[in-house]
């Protein structure tokens, strides 16, 4: 047994340093072969057997971003699962823990093989391009490959050593999961900042190329909202795709102790996935924000331009998650004892998350043609014109979360019956509440004081103190919902403190949006900002009390895992498919809003894949993406699932 | 095994609805899809006009977008045959080429002479995509005809080589602070209270949407400075007097046989007069344009380039 272990370990290791010297190895032939052809001509572009080289790049890399958000977002829930495992001495969670390490084990050697592959078609298809990348960033791309031994080697450690530190050493393990995450996030940045480089560029000349500071050109404008977005968005990819994986095989399993397995393994990534979707619009939004800050012109082909009908794909995309995710939770409810008193909730919130998809989906332009619009009599429809603007889709994707985060809230207290009062907690509790409650309110004073002294002219101001006053109204909120909770009633706080934050952030910030939008557009920018605080301010208090609120709580019934409808195994899946083709669209809109620039505005890409391709060529490219990413990592499961089949029989 | 063949079937599912939607939405917005085509061919030609060629910003084809800055081009090959005997040209196609390398040599009645040189910066087409474009201009309204396109192939330039240098202003200016003073209606006078820009403003005057690709500084500058150099065709003022003797001046937002209505400036805001047929004693389009001609004393130097730099932006 141990031999096994032991050779699989070296094979995987010799994999991973094959890897990074085969692209060493190709880095330096490509450079040898570029500076000796600097003699004859400069070889720009080349195509793959005769395929577009764009279209190549564009696969391998879409395959191995895919690949690298598994083995950087499990690990992140992986340790997090670990360590509620050693603190509530629970052993299914270090189950758990370890058969999300053993897929992403898996998983990892294919990542590092498809970056290999990613560096030989980019050298070797763009060789100008990647030699003027290379004398940029050549610096980090040392450091890149360092960080990745040491990556390769927590991650090894960290699977390898499960059993060896179970019984002592189990919060050294837990450091090198830890390691393992810190490596791995920073392997990220590094390698986004090659990529919003391309988007951003600074620290060079923009007329002659030359480098001015290698700390600007990593450091670039569109560094840090990537850095952000792709992080939470990783979290949200694993623990959709973790869950695809308990969907099929809680749909093959044979027995009740499997089905109750996989049921709960599926739960765990259904509600890692969704918790991370819903601070995800949020990034993005700010990631948008700094796009149009970066550069208007990029803005504006974004939201206005070429790219702007794929963001009605994206929100049936994002549609799809959410209904998904409700979806997976109501009928989850089947199996908990109790749950039927919360059932008619569920028709209610699904009319609002589907009228919040439809405003979502409404475009502000509709494609009409000269006699529709000479019946309507302009551009615009007299109704869904409304919809189409940011005022009623940033108050609707709002909706959407509250809604969401309520489902999430009847679904904990599903068999929750009588609570304690929240005296009997103890001080830690009330200290806990305390904390949050401050933090959440510090973070919302500095932002209402950011806003008091924003130097804009006094016309224009004026719209901005509205929205200090709604963020004095909901720290008020916060403050007397932690009062009630004190006086033993949470439940009621709860109720009172989603209620203000719906009438702030959904009924008043959508009524005052269509007024900012009218008399001073700059302000919008702030007043999203506001909706997003105050709603996030309302989920972190909100989770937190319904913590304690249920701590201890009576139970009305059990938790029959494995007795759930087949039918949600399928919503599991719906939302694996839905989130790896959100991230194979997003890869599309970021990479293309460059438009004809390899370097945005100083090196232009004049291959003959330097054009925009239409919706429909990218729902293919993107199609074919899904199915290969998917393909792969069935087969990657499907191996690491060998040796526990060999393990079975043996028994 | 059974259940991953269920699964993988409930994925192809999905898959095919997302793909479903790409082409449904491709129809939607103009585009031609199918996937990249290449070479000369309508097909090619279809997805440059409403791509990368940007011809869709100012035609329309049909009720296919909603442009109306230039012509529409539905059934354009007979139209190009009936100019080219106007023009003693050869043949439509010939009118055609013209159209695209010389576009200022003949401008359609009614329409004014904006149309950029698609082979120069910032749209850059090439000579194999200029050809691709006019096989499928060709195909509105007749055939395509690939072996007479390759004969007029010298006439066609190649893309220029000359190195795209951004406009830059004299002056340091920041095109958001040019999109600020664009939106601030709290001047005395308000870009957006008569232009939109994706979607946003009012329609008083032409839609600025993506005005950066289509129009070079120059024509932008003159069009600020001197507004009535260069009217828009659709946007010319009116002067209307009615039969009591009331004359106002204004443009027209809509005329049918029932009404007339009118968009009056009132010291700097826009007024909806509407007049029924009776009341109308003459109506006369004007050489003046209704926008104000003062630009260049109501805006400081930073404001106008922050203003020209933003439209630029707009691409």
């Amino acid at each position: 047994m141990n031999k096994d272990i032991g050779s699989l370990f070296k094979g995987k290791i010799a994999i991973a340093i094959f890897s990074f010297l085969f692209v060493v190895m190709f880095q330096v032939i490509a450079s040898h072969g570029v500076h000796a052809q600097e003699a004859d001509e400069m070889v720009q572009y080349r195509n793959f057997f005769g395929i577009d080289a764009r279209l190549v790049v564009w696969i391998v890399s879409e395959l191995h971003l895919m690949f690298a958000a598994f083995v950087l977002g499990v690990p992140m829930f992986a340790v997090t699962v670990e360590i509620i495992g050693a603190k509530s001495g629970d052993i299914r969670f270090d189950n758990l823990a370890r058969e999300f390490t053993k897929l992403l084990s898996a998983a990892f050697a294919t990542t590092a093989a498809m970056g290999g592959l990613l560096a030989f078609c980019l050298y070797g298809l763009y060789p100008g391009f990647m030699r003027y990348m290379t004398d940029v960033f050549h610096p980090i791309m040392f450091v890149y490959a360092l960080l990745f031994f040491a990556e390769a080697f927590c991650l090894y450690g960290y699977y390898y050593s499960w059993d060896i530190l179970k019984e002592k050493g189990k919060w050294f393990h837990i450091f090198l999961g830890i390691m393992l995450n810190v490596f791995g996030t920073t392997l990220m940045f590094l390698a986004n900042s090659w990529a919003t480089f391309m988007m951003s560029p600074s620290g060079i000349d923009l007329e002659t190329g030359a480098l001015t500071s290698l700390h600007a050109a990593f450091e670039n404008f569109l560094w840090m909202p990537v850095n952000i977005h792709r992080l939470i968005a990783n979290v949200a990819f694993g623990g959709f795709v973790v869950g695809a994986y308990a969907a099929v095989k809680f749909m093959g399993a044979k027995s009740d102790e499997d089905k109750a397995h996989y049921d709960w393994m599926g739960y765990i990534g259904n509600f890692i996935g969704l918790a991370a979707l819903i601070p995800l619009p949020f990034a993005g939004y700010y990631l948008g924000r700094e796009i149009y800050s970066a550069s208007p012109v990029m803005g504006n082909i974004m939201m206005g331009g070429a790219f702007s009908w794929t963001f009605i794909i994206q929100a049936i995309l994002i549609g799809m998650l959410f209904i998904g995710g409700n979806y997976y939770l109501w009928n989850g409810m089947d199996r908990i004892e109790g749950a039927e008193r919360y059932r008619k909730f569920i028709i209610f919130i699904n009319v609002i998350i589907f009228f919040c998809f439809a405003v979502w989906l409404t475009p502000h332009n509709l494609p009409l043609s000269g006699e529709e619009r000479a019946l309507i009599g302009e551009q615009y429809h007299p109704f869904s014109k409304f919809f189409g603007v940011m005022a009623a889709k940033n108050a609707v994707v709002n909706l959407l979360i509250l809604s969401t985060f309520f489902s999430f809230l009847i679904y904990r207290r599903a068999n929750k019956g009588e609570i304690l009062p929240f005296s009997k907690h103890g001080n830690s509790a009330r200290i806990a509440l305390i904390i949050t409650a401050g933090l959440t309110i510090l973070y919302l004073v500095w932002y209402a004081l950011g806003l008091s002294h924003l130097e804009l002219e006094a016309d224009v101001k004026q719209y901005v103190s509205p929205l200090i006053k709604c963020l004095i109204i909901q720290i008020t909120a916060i403050v007397i919902t932690i009062l009630l909770t004190f006086s033993n009633r949470g439940k009621f706080a709860q109720v009172f403190l989603l209620i203000v934050t719906s009438l702030i952030a959904v009924v008043y910030l959508a009524y005052y949006g269509f007024v900012v939008m009218e008399k001073a557009n700059m302000v919008l920018r702030f007043l999203s900002v506001t909706q997003v605080s105050v709603v996030i301010s309302c989920l972190i208090v909100t989770a937190v009390l319904d913590v304690f609120i249920f701590k201890n709580a009576k139970e009305v019934g059990q938790i029959r895992w494995g007795k759930i409808p087949l039918r949600s195994q399928y919503a599991l899946l719906l939302l694996c498919v839905a989130i790896v083709t959100l991230m194979g669209l997003m890869g599309f809109i970021r990479s293309g809003l460059r438009m004809n620039w390899h370097i945005y505005g100083y090196m232009q890409d004049t291959s003959d894949g330097a054009f925009t391709p239409s919706i429909a060529y990218m729902g293919w490219t993107t199609t074919l993406i899904v199915v290969l990413f998917l393909a792969l990592v069935s087969f990657v499961f499907w191996l690491a699932g060998l040796g526990e089949k060999k393990k079975e029989k043996t028994a | 095994m059974a259940s991953f063949g269920k699964s993988v079937i409930f994925t192809l599912l999905v898959l095919g609805f997302f793909v479903y939607v790409c082409f449904y939405v491709t129809g939607l917005s103009g585009g031609s899809g199918g996937g990249e085509a290449k070479g000369v061919n309508p097909e090619a030609g279809e997805q440059i006009f409403w791509g990368d060629g940007q011809c869709s910003t100012c035609h329309s084809i049909g009720s296919q977008g909603s442009a109306t800055r230039g012509p529409n081009q539905e059934g354009l090959a007979a139209k190009a045959e009936e100019r080219a005997k106007e023009r003693g040209l050869s043949s439509g196609l010939e009118y055609l080429i013209e159209s695209i390398v010389t576009p200022g040599e003949y401008v359609v009645q009614g329409f004014d002479n904006i149309m950029p040189k698609v082979y120069e910066a910032p749209i850059l087409l090439g000579r194999e995509q200029i050809m691709a474009v006019l096989s499928y201009l060709q195909t509105l309204g007749g055939d395509a005809d690939i072996a007479a396109i390759n004969k007029f192939k010298d006439k066609i330039p190649e893309a220029s080589k000359k190195k795209v240098i951004p406009f830059v202003p004299p002056i340091e200016v920041d095109p958001a602070e040019g999109e600020k003073i664009f939106f601030d209606d709290t001047r005395e006078v308000t870009c957006s209270k008569c232009h939109m820009v994706g979607g946003k403003g009012a329609k008083v005057g032409p839609d600025l949407t993506g005005i950066g690709a289509v129009q070079t500084p120059q024509y932008l500058i003159e069009s600020i400075l001197k507004p009535s150099q260069v009217i828009v065709n659709g946007f010319e003022t009116m002067y209307l007097i009615t039969t009591d003797g009331m004359a106002y001046n204004g443009i027209v937002q809509s005329q049918t046989e029932e009404e007339v209505v009118l968009l009056v400036d009132e010291e700097g805001e826009i007024a909806e007069y509407v007049f029924y047929p009776d009341e109308i004693e003459q109506m006369q389009k004007q050489d003046i344009s209704i926008m104000p001609g003062n630009f260049g004393d109501l805006l400081t130097t930073k404001e106008f380039y922050g203003i020209l730099s933003y439209l630029l932006s707009l691409k």
